[in-house]
C-alpha cells in the first residue's frame, strides 16, 4: 500500500515536471470575466496587503480592457447600461479605494423614489430625507456601467501586481492529471495554461467556470424583455429642485423605471412583453419618447390601445401618434395643464402643475443608437462553491444569479459577492488556508448565498404580484402599498438599517421593504386561495360520502 | 449495548495519571527512562488510521470535523504567539499574519497534513511527523501539488515543509532536545499509549522559552456524548473506534501534569491556582452544528472546556 502510494506520487511529480515543460503558469487565483463583479473582485484583492504578500492575482478576459480603460463619452450623453449603487456598494467601493477612479461628474445621486402601481395608482415614497440619520443624503447612486467599469480598472493600474490578460478566451478548463489534489487548468486561446488554487466564476450567465464545477443553475427565462435607451428632456424648474427622482410604474406588461442620470438626461428601463419590446424598438424614436411619457402617464386601457396603434403600424409617425395621444387624453379626461397630460406642459416655462412631481419630466428626444433589448431571466446556482472533480471553483455575480432588474439590483448582488469572497479569502490567509479548498470558501457561500436569494425571490415575487390585472390582488397590493406609505416610522426605520449598517445588510433602500411588504400580502393571498380550495374540497368530499351511503 | 461498555469507563482512573499515579513525587529521571522504554504508539490506533489515510482531504467526508476545526486551531496558535511576541517585548511590532514566519515548527501526529500545510502556509519551517507511513505518504503526496509548500520556493516568503515517518521518541533521540520554537500536537493526546511519556516527549523538544500546543478532548460524560456517542454512533460522522473514552484528558490533568514538570528545575506553570496569562492556557472549542463551524470559547469559559478544547503551555525561559 505504501509503496502504491509513494509511485503514485513520484508519477505525479514527473507528471507535473513535463506538463510545467509546457507552457504553463501557476497562479493562485484565477479571475474568469472582467465585468463589474470580476473587476471589483480583482480591485478588492490588490488592495489587501495580505493576499498582496500571498498570492498571484490573474484576471482573464475575453474582451479588449484597453477600450473600457479609454472610453470616452461626449457630455451630456450617456452609455445605456445604468446601474444603481446602493449606498453599501459605495462604501465598499470607497473602502477598496477605488470609488475615486469613478468620474463623479457621471454619477447621479438619488434621493426620492416614487413607485406606484399600474392599476390603481397606489403609491409609495421613498425619500433620503425622510431618514434620520443626516449621514445619509442618497439613497443610491446612479451611473454607467462603463464609468464603473473604467474607474476599477484605473484603480487596478496601480495594482500591476494583479496581471490582466485581455483579449483571450477561455478556450478549457481541465482538471490536471494527479490522483490527490489535482487542481484546475485554465487554457487560454493564446496557447498559455494557467494552473490555478481556485478559479473564480465571474463569467456572467453562461459561465464555463460554472460547468466545469459541475454546479447547476436553476431558473427561468420571463416571458420579459428589458428595453433601454437615453432620454432627453428639459432641466425641472427651479421650483421642483433638482432631477434626483428615480419613478417606476408597475405597468401590467411589467415595470417601467425613470432613472434619472443628469439635469437633463435620464435613462429608461422597461420591462415588457417581447412583441411590444419589438415594436418599441423599432418605432420611430419621438414615438417611442411619447410612448415613455404616456406610460408613466395613462391608465392602462389607454395603454392597451397605444400598443395596438404601433403593433398594427410599426411605421406610425409622430404626428399620427400624437394625435392618437391627444384622443387617449382627452377620453381619459386629462387636463391638458395637468402633468399627466404629454401634450400641454412640453416646454411650457413657468409656474409647473400641481402633481409636477407625481411623473417624471417629459422625455423630448432619446439619444440615438442606445435603444437596446435583453432578454430577462432569474437564475440561481445550486452552489456557489464547486466540489469533487470541480472542486477550487467559486461563484461570484451573475455566474451565481441573475435577477428581474425592477429593482435594480443585479449589480449591486455581484459587489457584495466581490466583497464577500474577498473578506473570506483574507481570513483564509489569517489562518493559513488553502484558499482554494471548500473549508475556506465555505464561510462565502454561507453569507451569501442566502441574502441573495432573499433578493431574487422578492423581486420575482414583485414581478409576478404586479403582472396582474385581478381584481382582488391589485386591491390587496393596493392596501398593503398604501398601508405601508404611511408607515413613516417603519419606512425611516427600515430604510436606515438598510443605508448606514452596511455590514449586516447589503442596502436595498425601500426596495426590500416594498418587497417584503408585498411577500407578505401575496403569501396572504395565497393562503385565502388555499383555504378556499380546501374547504370546498370538503365539502365535496362530504357530500359524496353522503350519497354513497345512499 | 454500545453504550455500556465506555459507561463503565467514566469511572475509569485518569489516564493520563495511570502509568505514573504518583505523578507529583516522580522524579524526572524516571520519566526519561519509562519514555525510551516504552513506545507512546498504539498498533491498533495507526492501524485505524492508516485505513483511512486516503480519506484525510476529502472535506466533505470522514475528517470533516477536522478540516472546520483547523482554522479555530490556527486562530488559537496565531493569537497567542502574537500575545507572546507582544509580552516578550512590549514595543515589538507584530503582525498576526506574520508571527509564525521563520519559526521552527513541529507537528506531531500530522495524519493527512491539514495543520503541518497551514502552519507551512503562515510562514513556518514545518515538520510534520506520524507514526502511520501511510498517512505520511497521503500528506505529501497532497502537499506537493501546492507550489506554495515546496521546500525550493525561495525568495517567497513561505516556509518549507517537510513531513517524516518517525514517532515523538525517535525524533527526539535524532534531533536532541530543544530543537523547536514551538511543538503541535493537535488531536493526538487521545490517541495515544502512555500519555505522560508523549507529553514528556513533545515537551523536551521545545526550545527554551518556546510554545507547546495540544488539543484534544476531555475525559467528561458530555464529550463521550458528542464524540461517541453521536460523532461514530447516531450520526456516522466518524468511523466507529476513533475515539476511545478512556483516553481523553481534562483539562485540569494537563494543568497538572506541567505543575509537576521540572526537568530544568523549574516547572513549567508555577502560579498556584489558576496557570498565569503567560505560563499555561486552555480554551474550550464548541462545534456550531445550524452554522457548521467550529467558534473558540472565550478565555476563562470552563463550559465550554467539557468536550473540545486546545492547550497551550510555555517552558520558561533559562
Amino acid at each position: 500500500m505504501l509503496r502504491s502510494v509513494a509511485r503514485r506520487a513520484r508519477h505525479a511529480g514527473r507528471r507535473r515536471l513535463l506538463s510545467t515543460a509546457a507552457e504553463q503558469t501557476d497562479s493562485d487565483v484565477v479571475i474568469v470575466g472582467g465585468g463589474p463583479a470580476g473587476l471589483a473582485l480583482a480591485s478588492a484583492l490588490a488592495r489587501s496587503k495580505l493576499v498582496q504578500s500571498n498570492l498571484k492575482i490573474t484576471l482573464v478576459e475575453a474582451g479588449d480592457l484597453h477600450k473600457v480603460r479609454e472610453w470616452r463619452q461626449e457630455p451630456g450623453t450617456f452609455s445605456n447600461r445604468v446601474s444603481s449603487i446602493t449606498n453599501s456598494s459605495k462604501a465598499f467601493l470607497e473602502d477598496i479605494g477605488a470609488w475615486n477612479d469613478v468620474e463623479q461628474s457621471r454619477t447621479c445621486p438619488i434621493e426620492e423614489m416614487q413607485v406606484w402601481d399600474g392599476i390603481s395608482d397606489a403609491r409609495i415614497t421613498f425619500a433620503a430625507s425622510e431618514m434620520p440619520l443626516r449621514s445619509v443624503s442618497e439613497l443610491s447612486r446612479l451611473t454607467e456601467n462603463l464609468n464603473l467599469q473604467r474607474g476599477l480598472l484605473r484603480h487596478l493600474s496601480r495594482h500591476p501586481e494583479v496581471l490582466l490578460l485581455d483579449k483571450v478566451k477561455v478556450q478549457s478548463i481541465v482538471r490536471e492529471e494527479r490522483e490527490e489534489n489535482a487542481w484546475p487548468v485554465v487554457h487560454l486561446s493564446d496557447g498559455r495554461a494557467i494552473r490555478t488554487r481556485l478559479l473564480v466564476g465571474a463569467d456572467g450567465f453562461n459561465s464555463p467556470v460554472r460547468t466545469y464545477a459541475g454546479i447547476q443553475s436553476y431558473g427561468w427565462a420571463y416571458d420579459t424583455q428589458g428595453i433601454v435607451a437615453t432620454l432627453f428632456h428639459a432641466p425641472k424648474s427651479s421650483l421642483q429642485g433638482p432631477n434626483t427622482v428615480a419613478y417606476q410604474r408597475f405597468l401590467p406588461t411589467g415595470p417601467i423605471a425613470f432613472l434619472p442620470l443628469s439635469e437633463t438626461a435620464s435613462t429608461l428601463v422597461w420591462s415588457t412583453k417581447p412583441h411590444l419590446a419589438g415594436a418599441l424598438k423599432t418605432v420611430d424614436p419621438r414615438v417611442l419618447a411619447g410612448m415613455v411619457n404616456a406610460a408613466f402617464r395613462l391608465p392602462d386601457v389607454s395603454m392597451r390601445y397605444l400598443y395596438d396603434r404601433i403593433l398594427e403600424n410599426p411605421a406610425l409617425s409622430a404626428e399620427e401618434f400624437t394625435q392618437e395621444l391627444a384622443f387617449r387624453e382627452r377620453s381619459d379626461t386629462i387636463d391638458v395643464r395637468s402633468a399627466y397630460s404629454s401634450l400641454g406642459a412640453v416646454n411650457a416655462a413657468g409656474i409647473p402643475a400641481d402633481d409636477a412631481d407625481m411623473v417624471p419630466p417629459l422625455v423630448t428626444d432619446i439619444q440615438p443608437g442606445t435603444v437596446a433589448s435583453f432578454p430577462l431571466r432569474f437564475s440561481h446556482a445550486e452552489a456557489y462553491i464547486g466540489e469533487g472533480l470541480g472542486a477550487r471553483t467559486v461563484l461570484v455575480g451573475d455566474a451565481a444569479h441573475t435577477i428581474h432588474p425592477l429593482a435594480g439590483q443585479g449589480l449591486n448582488l455581484g459587489l457584495a459577492d466581490a466583497e464577500a469572497l474577498t473578506k473570506c479569502i483574507e481570513d483564509a490567509l489569517l489562518s493559513g488556508g488553502d484558499v482554494g479548498s471548500y473549508t475556506s470558501l465555505l464561510p462565502y457561500a454561507r453569507g451569501r448565498y442566502f441574502e441573495n436569494h432573499k433578493m431574487l425571490s422578492a423581486c420575482d415575487k414583485l414581478h409576478k404580484l404586479y403582472s396582474t390585472t385581478a381584481g382582488p390582488v391589485v386591491w390587496a397590493r393596493t392596501v398593503g402599498l398604501e398601508v405601508l406609505n404611511e408607515l413613516d416610522t417603519v419606512k425611516a426605520a427600515l430604510m436606515m438599517t438598510a443605508g448606514s449598517e452596511r455590514a449586516r445588510q447589503p442596502g436595498q433602500v425601500g426596495w426590500e421593504l416594498a418587497a417584503k411588504g408585498v411577500e407578505t400580502l401575496a403569501k396572504n393571498i395565497n393562503g385565502a386561495r388555499d383555504l378556499a380550495s380546501s374547504v370546498t374540497g370538503l365539502v365535496d368530499a362530504g357530500l359524496r360520502q353522503l350519497l354513497q351511503r345512499r | 449495548m454500545a453504550l455500556r461498555a465506555p459507561l463503565r469507563c467514566l469511572r475509569h482512573t485518569p489516564y493520563l495519571a495511570r502509568p505514573l499515579s504518583t505523578a507529583g513525587t516522580s522524579h524526572t529521571a524516571d520519566l526519561h527512562a519509562q519514555a525510551q522504554a516504552r513506545s507512546t504508539i498504539n498498533d491498533s490506533e495507526i492501524a485505524h488510521f492508516s485505513r483511512l489515510s486516503a480519506l484525510w482531504w476529502d472535506e466533505q467526508g470522514e475528517f470533516q470535523m477536522l478540516h472546520r476545526m483547523n482554522p479555530v486551531r490556527m486562530r488559537f496558535v496565531r493569537e497567542k504567539l502574537a500575545e507572546m511576541a507582544l509580552e516578550d517585548d512590549g514595543d515589538a511590532d507584530v503582525t498576526p499574519a506574520d508571527v509564525l514566519r521563520g519559526k521552527d515548527v513541529l507537528d506531531v501526529g500530522c495524519g493527512g497534513g491539514l495543520l503541518s500545510e497551514s502552519l507551512a502556509r503562515m510562514g513556518a519551517n514545518t515538520l510534520g511527523i506520524d507514526a502511520s507511513p501511510s498517512n505520511v505518504s497521503i500528506a505529501s503526496l497532497h502537499a506537493s501539488a501546492d507550489p506554495a509548500l515546496a521546500a525550493s520556493t525561495q525568495g517567497r516568503r513561505r516556509g518549507a515543509l517537510a513531513y517524516q515517518h518517525t514517532s515523538v521518541e525517535d525524533l527526539l533521540a535524532a534531533r536532541g532536545p530543544a530543537s523547536f520554537d514551538a511543538v503541535c500536537s493537535m488531536e493526538v493526546l487521545e490517541h495515544v499509549d502512555n500519555p505522560r511519556a508523549f507529553l514528556d516527549s513533545c515537551a523536551q523538544l521545545v526550545k527554551p522559552g518556546g510554545h507547546l500546543f495540544l488539543s484534544t478532548i476531555a475525559r467528561t460524560p458530555l464529550a463521550y456524548l458528542v464524540t461517541i456517542a453521536a460523532a461514530e454512533h447516531v450520526l456516522r460522522r466518524v468511523s466507529r473506534g476513533t475515539h476511545t473514552y478512556a483516553k481523553f484528558v481534562d483539562p485540569a490533568e494537563l494543568v497538572d501534569f506541567f505543575r509537576a514538570y521540572r526537568p530544568h528545575g523549574r516547572p513549567w506553570i508555577a502560579s498556584a491556582g489558576a496557570p498565569a496569562r503567560t505560563e499555561a492556557e486552555t480554551r474550550g472549542m464548541v462545534y456550531v452544528p445550524w452554522d457548521g463551524e467550529w467558534v473558540l470559547a472565550p478565555r476563562g469559559a470552563a463550559w465550554a472546556e467539557g468536550c473540545n478544547y486546545l492547550f497551550w503551555v510555555r517552558r520558561p525561559r533559562e
